[in-house]
C-alpha cells in the first residue's frame, strides 16, 4: 500500500481512547437500537386489502434524508475525518469524490433510471442487455460490493463500540478474541439479527431516523468540542482554518501523505463508484416520477454536505488535541490508524466533554454503520433471492421460498463480513474505497452505456463485466487484501501498486471497461429494436405516466395494444 | 349454503390445484368466486428491497410491473376457470402478511368458504418455509377447505 498511513494492526487498540464500560453511553446505544426496532414495527406495512389505492407518497426531503443515511456510513462519519487526520490533504479526495459523484448521478443517471423502472441493479443490467448471464454477473458484483463495503462498517462498529462498552473480553474471556474483535462480532450479530428477522431496518422511516441521529450527533459533537477546547465558536466548519498554520506540515501541506496521482486516482474511483453503487441507485426506482428523483438527489447531496463540510474541522480539532495531550501525531510511532478511525470520538473525549455527550457522538457512528449495512445487505439479499434465485435458478419460486433465500443470504454475507473483519488490513475509508473501485469498474459502465448508448449489447456487457472483475482483483490481490496471497503480503508488484492502487484502480480500469464494451458491441450484432426503443424512451421529452416503465411504453408502441387498465 | 367462495392464490401450481375444487363447488351453489392475491411484504423486502415495500404502502402497485404481472396472472387463472361456467368473479390484489389478509378479507366480505391449496410439507421444510394455510386456519372462523397438492412424480 503506497499510502503513508500503513500501520501494523495486530492488536486493534486505539491509543488514548478511554476503553471502559460506561453506563450512560450504553443506555444511549441500547435505546437507539430499540428505537430502530420500534420504528420498523410501528411503520410496518399494514395489511392493505387493495394495492391499487394510493397512499401517502414519500417526499423529496424524506427521500433525500434516506439517501443520506443509506450513503453516509462509518466511512463518512469516522473514516473521512480519520484519513484527513492521518494523511492530511490526501483525505480531501474523499470529501471531493463522495460529493462530486452525485452530480454525475443527478445529470446522467437518476431520472433515466427512474424511467427504466426496474427494481434492482441486476434487474436493470439483465433487462437492458437481455441476458441472464449479465444479470448473474451484476448480482455477484452487488453481493461483493456489499461484502467489501461492510468490512469497513464492521471495523468502525468494533472500534467505537470499545469506547461505549469497554473490553468485554475482560469480563467474559474468549480465548483468541481481542477486545476489538469481541465488540465487532457483537454489533455485527445484532445488526444481522435485526435484518434477518425484519428487513424493515432499511425502510425509509428508519433511514430518516438514522440520518437525524447521525447528523445531530456529529454536528453537536463538533460544535461542543470546538467550543470547549477553545478552537471555535459557532461555525467550526470555517473557524478551524485558524488552526491550519499551527498544525504539522503533514496535515496542511498538499500531498505530503500521498502522491498527486494517488489523489486523482482515489477521487476518480469515488466519483464514479458513487454512480455505480446498487444500494444508492435503488432509491431512484421507487420515487413517484423523474422530477422527484432529481430533487431527492439534490436534497440527498445537501444532507451529505452537512457532514462532509464538518469532517475536516473535526479532523483538525482531533489532530490538535491528540498532539497536545497524547503525543506527536506524525512520525514514529505517531497516531495509529485505529486511533485515527475513532478520531471523532477521541477528539470529543480529549476536549473534556461529558461522557454522555461523547457517547452520543459514538452512537452516531454506530447509527451510520447500521444504516449503511442494512441498505447494503438488503441489496445483496435481493441480488441473491430475486435476481439469481427467483429469476434464474427457480422461476416458480414461491414468495416464502424467496424470504427464506433472502434471510439465508443476509446471514451468509454477515458471517463472511465478520470473518474477514477480524483482522482488517486497512483503515475504514480505504476498505470502503475498494468497494467504490469495484462499483466504478464493473457497474458504472453498464449503467452509463446501458442508458446512453443504444448499441451497447449483450456481448459487450458480458465482456466488460468479466474484464472489470478481473481488473479489480489484480490490485486487490497485489496489495494483499483478503489475506489470501502470500499470507496477506500480496504479490507486491511495484508498478501495479504505483499506477493502479486498489483504492483508485478505477482511473485505469473504468476507461478500459468502457473501451471493451464499445469495441465488442461494435463488432457484434446490434441489440434488438425493442431494446433500442427502450433506451430512447428513457430520454424522451414527453412526460411518462408514473405507473409505466420504459418497457411498457415500448410494448404499446410496437404492438399498438391499448394499455392495460385494471 | 355457500354464496361467496374465496380462493387465495399466489399463482403457484399448488394454489391452482385448489381452483378446480372451488370452481366445482361454486357452480353447484351458484356462488360468487373471489380470487385474492397477496403480495407477501416479507418477500418484497428480501427480494426486491425495502424501498419497494414503501412503494406498496404508497399504492404505487401499478409501477411495479413484475409483481403486477404475477398478481394479474394468478387471479386471471381463476377467472379463466370460473367465467366459462357462468360464474361471477371478483379479483383482488392485496399486500401484507398473507394469512392475516386472507382472514380479514373473508370477514369483511361475508365469505362463506375459503378453498386453498397446501404443499403438505413436513419436518424441516415446514419449519423453514412455514405454511400459509396452517396460519390461515388459525386466524379465520370461516370454513376452510384445504386441497393437498401432491406431485405426480412422487
Amino acid at each position: 500500500m503506497s499510502l503513508a498511513v500503513t500501520v501494523l494492526q495486530q492488536e486493534l487498540l486505539p491509543e488514548g481512547l478511554n476503553i471502559s464500560f460506561k453506563l450512560l453511553p450504553g443506555i444511549i446505544v441500547v435505546t437507539m437500537m430499540l428505537s430502530f426496532l420500534g420504528v420498523g414495527y410501528f411503520y410496518k406495512v399494514a395489511d392493505t386489502e387493495n394495492m391499487w389505492v394510493a397512499g401517502r407518497s414519500i417526499g423529496n426531503v424524506e427521500n433525500g434524508m434516506a439517501i443520506g443515511a443509506n450513503w453516509m456510513s462509518a466511512a463518512s462519519y469516522l473514516g473521512m475525518a480519520a484519513l484527513i487526520a492521518l494523511s492530511g490533504v490526501y483525505g480531501l479526495a474523499y470529501v471531493v469524490g463522495w460529493t462530486t459523484g452525485y452530480f454525475i448521478l443527478l445529470i446522467f443517471l437518476a431520472a433515466q433510471m427512474r424511467r427504466f423502472g426496474k427494481y434492482t441493479a441486476p434487474d436493470f443490467v439483465g433487462d437492458r442487455f437481455n441476458s441472464d448471464a449479465a444479470r448473474a454477473l451484476a448480482a455477484v458484483t452487488t453481493f461483493l460490493i456489499g461484502f467489501v463495503y461492510a468490512l469497513g462498517q464492521a471495523r468502525g462498529m468494533g472500534l467505537v463500540g470499545m469506547y461505549i462498552l469497554g473490553d468485554i473480553t475482560a469480563v467474559l474471556p474468549i480465548p483468541g478474541v481481542s477486545a476489538y474483535q469481541a465488540m465487532m462480532i457483537l454489533f455485527m450479530v445484532v445488526t444481522i439479527g435485526y435484518l434477518a428477522l425484519s428487513g424493515m431496518l432499511g425502510a425509509t422511516k428508519n433511514m430518516v431516523l438514522q440520518f437525524v441521529i447521525l447528523i445531530g450527533a456529529f454536528l453537536i459533537g463538533l460544535l461542543v468540542t470546538g467550543w470547549s477546547a477553545g478552537f471555535s465558536t459557532v461555525l467550526p466548519q470555517l473557524e478551524y482554518g485558524a488552526l491550519i498554520s499551527e498544525l504539522s506540515a503533514e496535515f496542511s501541506a498538499p500531498f505530503a501523505g500521498g502522491s498527486y496521482y494517488l489523489w486523482v486516482a482515489t477521487c476518480f474511483s469515488l466519483v464514479f463508484g458513487t454512480c455505480g453503487l446498487p444500494h444508492v441507485l435503488v432509491r431512484f426506482y421507487t420515487v413517484q416520477n423523474e422530477r422527484v428523483a432529481r430533487w431527492s438527489c439534490t436534497w440527498g447531496l445537501f444532507f451529505i454536505c452537512l457532514l462532509y463540510l464538518s469532517a475536516p474541522a473535526f479532523a483538525a480539532f482531533g489532530t490538535a488535541l491528540y498532539g497536545s495531550e497524547i503525543g506527536a501525531v506524525y512520525g514514529d510511532p505517531g497516531m495509529s490508524s485505529a486511533a485515527g478511525d475513532v478520531i471523532v470520538v477521541l477528539a470529543s473525549q480529549l476536549a473534556g466533554l461529558p461522557t454522555w455527550l461523547v457517547g452520543l457522538v459514538a452512537a452516531g457512528g454506530i447509527a451510520a454503520a447500521v444504516a449503511t449495512v442494512s441498505g447494503l445487505f438488503i441489496a445483496a439479499s435481493s441480488a441473491i433471492s430475486h435476481d439469481i434465485y427467483a429469476n434464474i435458478i427457480n422461476e416458480d419460486a414461491t414468495q416464502r421460498q424467496q424470504v427464506l433465500v433472502g434471510r439465508l443470504s443476509i446471514v451468509a454475507i454477515g458471517l463472511l463480513t465478520i470473518v474477514f473483519a477480524l483482522d482488517p488490513q486497512q483503515p475504514i475509508a480505504a476498505l470502503v474505497g475498494f468497494a467504490f473501485s469495484l462499483a466504478a469498474i464493473v457497474l458504472f459502465p453498464m449503467f452509463f452505456l446501458g442508458l446512453w448508448w443504444e448499441n451497447a449489447n449483450r456481448q459487450g456487457a458480458l465482456a466488460g463485466m468479466v474484464s472489470g472483475l478481473v481488473l479489480w482483483f489484480i490490485p486487490m490481490l497485489n496489495e494483499g487484501n483478503f489475506g489470501i496471497i502470500n499470507g496477506g503480503d500480496g504479490w507486491g508488484i511495484e508498478i501495479i501498486a504505483t499506477w493502479m492502487p486498489a483504492v483508485g484502480s478505477a482511473l485505469v480500469a473504468t476507461p478500459l471497461v468502457f473501451l471493451v464494451v464499445i469495441v465488442v458491441s461494435a463488432v457484434t450484432d446490434e441489440p434488438p429494436v425493442d431494446t433500442k426503443m427502450m433506451v430512447r424512451q428513457c430520454h424522451s421529452p414527453d412526460p411518462m405516466p408514473k405507473d409505466k416503465t420504459a418497457a411498457d411504453v415500448v410494448a404499446e408502441k410496437t404492438d399498438n395494444v391499448p394499455p392495460a387498465d385494471d | 349454503m355457500y354464496n361467496r367462495i374465496l380462493i387465495p392464490t399466489d399463482g403457484s401450481t399448488v394454489a391452482e390445484a385448489a381452483v378446480d375444487h372451488a370452481v366445482d363447488l361454486a357452480e353447484k351453489y351458484d356462488a360468487e368466486v373471489h380470487a385474492l392475491f397477496v403480495a407477501d411484504v416479507d418477500a418484497v423486502t428480501y427480494s426486491l428491497g425495502t424501498e419497494q415495500v414503501d412503494r406498496i404502502r404508497q399504492g404505487n402497485f401499478q409501477g411495479m410491473t413484475d409483481l403486477r404481472e404475477d398478481a394479474e396472472e394468478a387471479t386471471g387463472y381463476v377467472r379463466g376457470q370460473a367465467e366459462p361456467l357462468g360464474l361471477s368473479v371478483v379479483e383482488r390484489h392485496a399486500g401484507g402478511r398473507p394469512h392475516a389478509v386472507i382472514a380479514d378479507y373473508a370477514a369483511d366480505n361475508d365469505i362463506d368458504l375459503v378453498v386453498m391449496g397446501s404443499h403438505g410439507r413436513s419436518g424441516v421444510r415446514r419449519a423453514l418455509l412455514g405454511s400459509v394455510t396452517e396460519r390461515t386456519l388459525r386466524s379465520t372462523h370461516v370454513p376452510v377447505l384445504v386441497v393437498d397438492y401432491e406431485r405426480a412424480e412422487e
